[in-house]
Protein backbone atom coordinates (compact mmCIF):
# COMPACT_ATOMS: atom_id res chain seq x y z
CA UNK A 1 0.00 0.00 0.00
CA UNK A 2 1.75 3.20 -0.96
CA UNK A 3 2.01 6.24 2.08
CA UNK A 4 1.37 8.68 -0.44
CA UNK A 5 -1.10 11.11 0.04
CA UNK A 6 -3.09 11.82 -3.02
CA UNK A 7 -2.87 15.93 -2.90
CA UNK A 8 -5.76 16.63 -4.38
CA UNK A 9 -7.87 14.64 -1.63
CA UNK A 10 -5.27 16.43 1.50
CA UNK A 11 -6.87 19.69 -0.09
CA UNK A 12 -9.92 18.43 0.61
CA UNK A 13 -9.01 17.08 4.02
CA UNK A 14 -7.34 20.01 4.83
CA UNK A 15 -10.72 22.29 4.15
CA UNK A 16 -12.74 19.49 5.59
CA UNK A 17 -10.83 19.87 8.86
CA UNK A 18 -11.05 23.35 9.36
CA UNK A 19 -14.24 23.50 9.12
CA UNK A 20 -15.21 20.82 11.36
CA UNK A 21 -13.40 22.58 14.28
CA UNK A 22 -15.24 25.69 12.97
CA UNK A 23 -18.22 24.13 13.62
CA UNK A 24 -17.61 22.08 16.05
CA UNK A 25 -16.62 25.35 18.03
CA UNK A 26 -19.97 27.21 17.05
CA UNK A 27 -21.73 24.13 18.29
CA UNK A 28 -19.53 24.33 22.00
CA UNK A 29 -20.60 27.95 22.16
CA UNK A 30 -24.59 26.97 21.66
CA UNK A 31 -24.07 24.64 24.12
CA UNK A 32 -22.42 26.67 26.84
CA UNK A 33 -25.48 29.05 26.43
CA UNK A 34 -27.55 26.14 26.82
CA UNK A 35 -25.67 24.64 30.18
CA UNK A 36 -25.83 28.35 31.57
CA UNK A 37 -29.57 28.50 30.79
CA UNK A 38 -30.41 25.13 32.15
CA UNK A 39 -28.27 25.62 35.08
CA UNK A 40 -29.98 29.23 35.82
CA UNK A 41 -33.41 26.94 36.00
CA UNK A 42 -31.53 24.82 38.04
CA UNK A 43 -30.78 27.84 40.26
CA UNK A 44 -34.16 29.31 40.74
CA UNK A 45 -35.92 25.93 41.31
CA UNK A 46 -33.77 25.29 44.00
CA UNK A 47 -34.34 28.74 45.40
CA UNK A 48 -38.25 28.43 44.73
CA UNK A 49 -38.55 25.56 46.84
CA UNK A 50 -36.89 27.68 49.56
CA UNK A 51 -39.75 30.12 49.11
CA UNK A 52 -38.16 32.72 47.22
CA UNK A 53 -39.58 34.18 44.27
CA UNK A 54 -39.78 33.32 40.54
CA UNK A 55 -39.25 35.98 37.85
CA UNK A 56 -41.21 34.63 35.51
CA UNK A 57 -40.56 37.22 33.25
CA UNK A 58 -36.65 36.02 33.08
CA UNK A 59 -38.17 32.70 33.13
CA UNK A 60 -39.68 33.19 29.86
CA UNK A 61 -36.72 35.18 28.27
CA UNK A 62 -34.21 32.05 29.30
CA UNK A 63 -37.00 29.82 27.56
CA UNK A 64 -36.50 31.81 24.31
CA UNK A 65 -32.81 31.75 24.59
CA UNK A 66 -32.90 28.26 24.75
CA UNK A 67 -35.13 27.53 21.72
CA UNK A 68 -33.22 30.57 19.85
CA UNK A 69 -29.78 28.16 20.80
CA UNK A 70 -31.82 24.78 19.55
CA UNK A 71 -32.74 26.19 15.99
CA UNK A 72 -29.34 27.87 15.65
CA UNK A 73 -27.36 24.61 16.72
CA UNK A 74 -29.69 22.91 14.16
CA UNK A 75 -28.93 25.21 11.46
CA UNK A 76 -24.98 24.71 11.97
CA UNK A 77 -25.89 20.98 12.10
CA UNK A 78 -27.55 21.35 8.74
CA UNK A 79 -25.04 23.53 6.83
CA UNK A 80 -22.73 20.58 8.03
CA UNK A 81 -24.61 17.50 6.71
CA UNK A 82 -24.52 19.71 3.11
CA UNK A 83 -21.60 19.59 3.21
CA UNK A 84 -20.72 16.43 3.81
CA UNK A 85 -23.16 15.04 1.75
CA UNK A 86 -21.59 16.77 -1.30
CA UNK A 87 -19.12 14.44 -1.30
CA UNK A 88 -21.47 11.80 -2.11
CA UNK A 89 -21.14 11.58 -6.31
CA UNK A 90 -18.34 13.19 -8.06
CA UNK A 91 -20.45 15.50 -10.48
CA UNK A 92 -24.29 16.72 -9.43
CA UNK A 93 -26.17 19.17 -9.80
CA UNK A 94 -25.99 22.52 -7.76
CA UNK A 95 -27.55 26.08 -7.25
CA UNK A 96 -24.46 28.61 -7.53
CA UNK A 97 -27.02 30.68 -5.27
CA UNK A 98 -27.04 27.84 -2.90
CA UNK A 99 -23.89 26.86 -2.83
CA UNK A 100 -22.32 30.11 -1.86
CA UNK A 101 -25.13 30.72 0.65
CA UNK A 102 -23.55 27.68 2.32
CA UNK A 103 -19.73 29.02 1.99
CA UNK A 104 -20.51 32.28 3.89
CA UNK A 105 -22.68 30.07 6.77
CA UNK A 106 -20.00 27.57 7.16
CA UNK A 107 -16.91 30.38 6.92
CA UNK A 108 -19.03 32.92 9.05
CA UNK A 109 -16.88 32.13 12.71
CA UNK A 110 -13.49 32.78 10.75
CA UNK A 111 -14.11 35.78 8.70
CA UNK A 112 -16.48 37.33 11.38
CA UNK A 113 -13.52 36.88 14.24
CA UNK A 114 -11.08 38.11 11.71
CA UNK A 115 -13.85 40.88 11.39
CA UNK A 116 -14.40 40.48 7.96
CA UNK A 117 -17.93 40.78 6.20
CA UNK A 118 -18.92 38.66 3.47
CA UNK A 119 -21.56 39.11 1.78
CA UNK A 120 -23.28 37.53 -1.83
CA UNK A 121 -25.42 39.17 -4.21
CA UNK A 122 -27.49 36.45 -5.00
CA UNK A 123 -29.39 36.40 -8.66
CA UNK A 124 -33.37 36.02 -8.60
CA UNK A 125 -33.71 32.86 -10.41
CA UNK A 126 -31.55 29.25 -9.52
CA UNK A 127 -27.75 29.06 -11.75
CA UNK A 128 -27.24 25.62 -12.27
CA UNK A 129 -24.52 23.75 -13.27
CA UNK A 130 -23.24 20.05 -12.70
CA UNK A 131 -19.61 20.58 -10.88
CA UNK A 132 -17.93 18.33 -7.96
CA UNK A 133 -19.66 20.40 -4.98
CA UNK A 134 -17.39 19.69 -2.41
CA UNK A 135 -14.35 20.57 -4.49
CA UNK A 136 -16.49 23.87 -5.81
CA UNK A 137 -16.44 24.52 -2.23
CA UNK A 138 -13.08 24.25 -1.08
CA UNK A 139 -12.37 26.39 -3.88
CA UNK A 140 -14.79 29.11 -2.72
CA UNK A 141 -13.04 28.54 1.02
CA UNK A 142 -9.67 29.01 -0.52
CA UNK A 143 -10.29 31.97 -2.12
CA UNK A 144 -12.15 33.24 0.67
CA UNK A 145 -9.13 32.49 3.04
CA UNK A 146 -6.45 34.30 0.62
CA UNK A 147 -9.37 37.45 -0.06
CA UNK A 148 -8.96 38.18 3.89
CA UNK A 149 -5.47 39.04 3.05
CA UNK A 150 -5.88 41.56 0.24
CA UNK A 151 -9.14 43.48 1.59
CA UNK A 152 -9.12 47.20 1.40
CA UNK A 153 -9.86 48.89 4.75
CA UNK A 154 -14.03 48.02 4.91
CA UNK A 155 -13.02 44.66 4.86
CA UNK A 156 -16.04 43.91 3.12
CA UNK A 157 -15.76 40.88 0.46
CA UNK A 158 -19.12 40.03 -1.53
CA UNK A 159 -19.28 37.11 -4.47
CA UNK A 160 -21.37 38.03 -7.37
CA UNK A 161 -22.45 34.90 -9.33
CA UNK A 162 -23.46 35.34 -13.11
CA UNK A 163 -24.83 32.51 -15.57
CA UNK A 164 -22.74 32.51 -18.48
CA UNK A 165 -22.48 30.87 -22.32
CA UNK A 166 -20.30 28.36 -20.86
CA UNK A 167 -21.44 27.69 -17.54
CA UNK A 168 -21.12 30.50 -14.76
CA UNK A 169 -19.10 33.00 -13.12
CA UNK A 170 -18.24 33.98 -9.56
CA UNK A 171 -16.98 37.75 -9.18
CA UNK A 172 -14.64 38.04 -6.01
CA UNK A 173 -15.16 42.08 -5.20
CA UNK A 174 -13.23 44.14 -2.26
CA UNK A 175 -9.36 43.00 -3.33
CA UNK A 176 -7.95 46.38 -3.04
CA UNK A 177 -4.95 44.91 -1.89
CA UNK A 178 -4.20 42.40 -4.23
CA UNK A 179 -0.83 42.52 -6.62
CA UNK A 180 0.26 40.25 -9.29
CA UNK A 181 2.78 38.19 -6.72
CA UNK A 182 0.24 37.88 -4.14
CA UNK A 183 -1.97 36.28 -6.40
CA UNK A 184 0.63 33.95 -7.64
CA UNK A 185 1.26 33.41 -4.58
CA UNK A 186 -2.10 32.11 -3.81
CA UNK A 187 -1.99 29.66 -6.97
CA UNK A 188 -0.38 26.72 -4.67
CA UNK A 189 -0.37 23.24 -5.96
CA UNK A 190 -3.54 22.57 -4.38
CA UNK A 191 -4.95 25.54 -5.83
CA UNK A 192 -3.98 24.30 -9.56
CA UNK A 193 -5.22 20.77 -8.30
CA UNK A 194 -8.48 22.11 -7.34
CA UNK A 195 -9.12 24.25 -10.50
CA UNK A 196 -8.06 21.64 -12.87
CA UNK A 197 -10.06 19.29 -11.59
CA UNK A 198 -12.89 21.32 -11.36
CA UNK A 199 -12.24 22.74 -15.44
CA UNK A 200 -12.68 26.43 -13.89
CA UNK A 201 -10.32 28.63 -14.55
CA UNK A 202 -9.56 31.93 -12.33
CA UNK A 203 -9.18 35.37 -13.35
CA UNK A 204 -7.30 38.36 -11.66
CA UNK A 205 -7.74 42.08 -11.74
CA UNK A 206 -5.65 43.93 -10.13
CA UNK A 207 -6.93 47.35 -10.99
CA UNK A 208 -10.45 47.02 -9.46
CA UNK A 209 -9.79 44.55 -6.84
CA UNK A 210 -11.64 41.55 -8.09
CA UNK A 211 -11.29 37.81 -9.03
CA UNK A 212 -13.44 36.02 -11.57
CA UNK A 213 -13.87 32.13 -11.32
CA UNK A 214 -15.10 31.01 -14.43
CA UNK A 215 -17.17 27.68 -13.79
CA UNK A 216 -18.20 25.43 -16.33
CA UNK A 217 -21.70 24.56 -16.82
CA UNK A 218 -20.89 20.93 -16.69
CA UNK A 219 -17.74 19.29 -15.29
CA UNK A 220 -17.73 16.92 -18.49
CA UNK A 221 -17.76 20.19 -20.51
CA UNK A 222 -14.65 22.23 -19.94
CA UNK A 223 -14.64 26.20 -20.09
CA UNK A 224 -12.34 27.28 -23.50
CA UNK B 1 -13.94 39.46 44.91
CA UNK B 2 -14.85 41.09 41.63
CA UNK B 3 -14.74 39.34 38.24
CA UNK B 4 -15.15 40.59 34.80
CA UNK B 5 -16.46 38.34 32.19
CA UNK B 6 -15.63 38.83 28.54
CA UNK B 7 -17.38 36.44 25.83
CA UNK B 8 -18.90 37.40 22.55
CA UNK B 9 -21.94 35.13 23.42
CA UNK B 10 -24.20 38.02 25.17
CA UNK B 11 -26.66 35.18 26.12
CA UNK B 12 -24.12 33.05 27.58
CA UNK B 13 -22.10 35.36 29.53
CA UNK B 14 -25.10 37.96 31.15
CA UNK B 15 -26.61 33.96 32.52
CA UNK B 16 -23.01 33.54 34.09
CA UNK B 17 -22.83 36.51 35.53
CA UNK B 18 -26.13 35.85 37.16
CA UNK B 19 -25.07 32.70 37.83
CA UNK B 20 -21.99 33.65 39.88
CA UNK B 21 -23.91 36.95 41.59
CA UNK B 22 -27.06 34.05 43.17
CA UNK B 23 -23.94 32.70 44.87
CA UNK B 24 -22.79 35.95 45.69
CA UNK B 25 -19.75 36.30 43.38
CA UNK B 26 -19.78 39.63 41.90
CA UNK B 27 -19.27 39.47 38.29
CA UNK B 28 -19.57 42.39 35.64
CA UNK B 29 -19.57 41.40 31.80
CA UNK B 30 -19.09 42.80 28.48
CA UNK B 31 -19.53 41.38 24.83
CA UNK B 32 -16.09 42.92 23.49
CA UNK B 33 -12.42 43.85 23.82
CA UNK B 34 -13.67 47.46 23.67
CA UNK B 35 -16.20 47.49 26.10
CA UNK B 36 -13.45 45.44 28.36
CA UNK B 37 -11.17 48.55 28.00
CA UNK B 38 -13.73 51.15 28.75
CA UNK B 39 -14.67 49.14 31.72
CA UNK B 40 -11.25 48.27 33.54
CA UNK B 41 -10.62 52.60 33.29
CA UNK B 42 -13.70 52.46 36.12
CA UNK B 43 -13.64 49.57 38.26
CA UNK B 44 -11.52 47.00 39.93
CA UNK B 45 -11.68 43.74 39.00
CA UNK B 46 -9.60 41.08 40.69
CA UNK B 47 -9.60 38.61 37.85
CA UNK B 48 -11.16 38.42 34.36
CA UNK B 49 -12.51 35.37 32.49
CA UNK B 50 -11.75 35.79 29.08
CA UNK B 51 -13.06 34.10 25.94
CA UNK B 52 -10.30 33.30 23.70
CA UNK B 53 -11.96 33.47 20.56
CA UNK B 54 -13.59 36.71 19.67
CA UNK B 55 -14.07 39.15 16.90
CA UNK B 56 -11.45 41.83 16.24
CA UNK B 57 -9.67 40.80 19.34
CA UNK B 58 -9.10 37.70 21.16
CA UNK B 59 -8.92 37.21 24.79
CA UNK B 60 -5.13 36.58 24.53
CA UNK B 61 -4.50 39.79 22.99
CA UNK B 62 -7.38 41.40 25.59
CA UNK B 63 -4.98 39.83 28.42
CA UNK B 64 -1.87 41.90 27.63
CA UNK B 65 -3.81 45.08 27.44
CA UNK B 66 -5.99 44.50 30.61
CA UNK B 67 -2.38 43.36 31.97
CA UNK B 68 -0.79 46.48 31.64
CA UNK B 69 -3.73 49.17 32.81
CA UNK B 70 -3.88 46.42 36.08
CA UNK B 71 -0.81 44.64 36.85
CA UNK B 72 -0.92 41.31 38.09
CA UNK B 73 -4.72 40.93 37.91
CA UNK B 74 -5.77 36.77 37.78
CA UNK B 75 -6.41 35.44 34.09
CA UNK B 76 -8.97 32.66 33.37
CA UNK B 77 -9.51 31.87 30.01
CA UNK B 78 -12.70 30.27 28.12
CA UNK B 79 -12.89 28.94 24.92
CA UNK B 80 -14.80 26.37 22.61
CA UNK B 81 -11.87 25.86 20.81
CA UNK B 82 -10.27 22.50 21.24
CA UNK B 83 -6.78 22.83 19.54
CA UNK B 84 -4.15 21.17 21.64
CA UNK B 85 -1.52 23.81 20.17
CA UNK B 86 -3.96 26.97 21.56
CA UNK B 87 -4.48 24.50 24.60
CA UNK B 88 -0.45 24.79 25.34
CA UNK B 89 -0.23 28.29 24.59
CA UNK B 90 -3.37 29.19 26.64
CA UNK B 91 -2.10 27.17 29.80
CA UNK B 92 1.09 28.84 29.92
CA UNK B 93 -0.39 32.61 29.54
CA UNK B 94 -3.50 32.04 32.15
CA UNK B 95 -4.04 30.68 35.53
CA UNK B 96 -6.83 28.24 33.59
CA UNK B 97 -7.66 27.33 30.67
CA UNK B 98 -11.32 26.33 30.60
CA UNK B 99 -13.34 24.41 27.92
CA UNK B 100 -16.86 25.26 27.29
CA UNK B 101 -19.44 24.06 28.50
CA UNK B 102 -18.27 24.77 31.70
CA UNK B 103 -19.48 23.60 35.33
CA UNK B 104 -20.37 26.27 37.54
CA UNK B 105 -18.83 24.56 40.68
CA UNK B 106 -15.62 24.07 38.81
CA UNK B 107 -15.33 27.19 37.86
CA UNK B 108 -15.90 28.44 40.87
CA UNK B 109 -13.10 25.99 42.43
CA UNK B 110 -10.96 27.25 39.76
CA UNK B 111 -11.34 31.11 40.66
CA UNK B 112 -10.39 30.74 44.29
CA UNK B 113 -7.63 29.11 43.55
CA UNK B 114 -6.76 31.84 40.61
CA UNK B 115 -6.69 34.13 43.31
CA UNK B 116 -4.63 31.76 45.64
CA UNK B 117 -1.94 31.72 43.25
Amino acid sequence: MSNMIDPLGEAGLQFYSKVSASISHEIKNSLAVLNESAGYLEDVTLMAKKGMEINMERLESLAGTMLKQVQRTNGIVTNMNRLAHSLDDPASQVDLNALLELMISLSERTTVTRGFKVSAAFSDSAITITTHPFFLENLIWLILDFAMNITGDEKTIAMVPTKTESGAEINFTGLDKMTENAFNDFLTQHVRLILAALHCTLQPNENIGKITLHVPGNITHPVQ
Amino acid sequence: MRLLLVDDEKEFVSTLAERLSLRDIEADWVTSAKEAEKIIEKKHYDLVLLDVKMPQVGGRELKKIIEKKIPGIKTIYLTGHGSEEDYQAGSAEAEYYLMKPININDLIKKIHDALKK
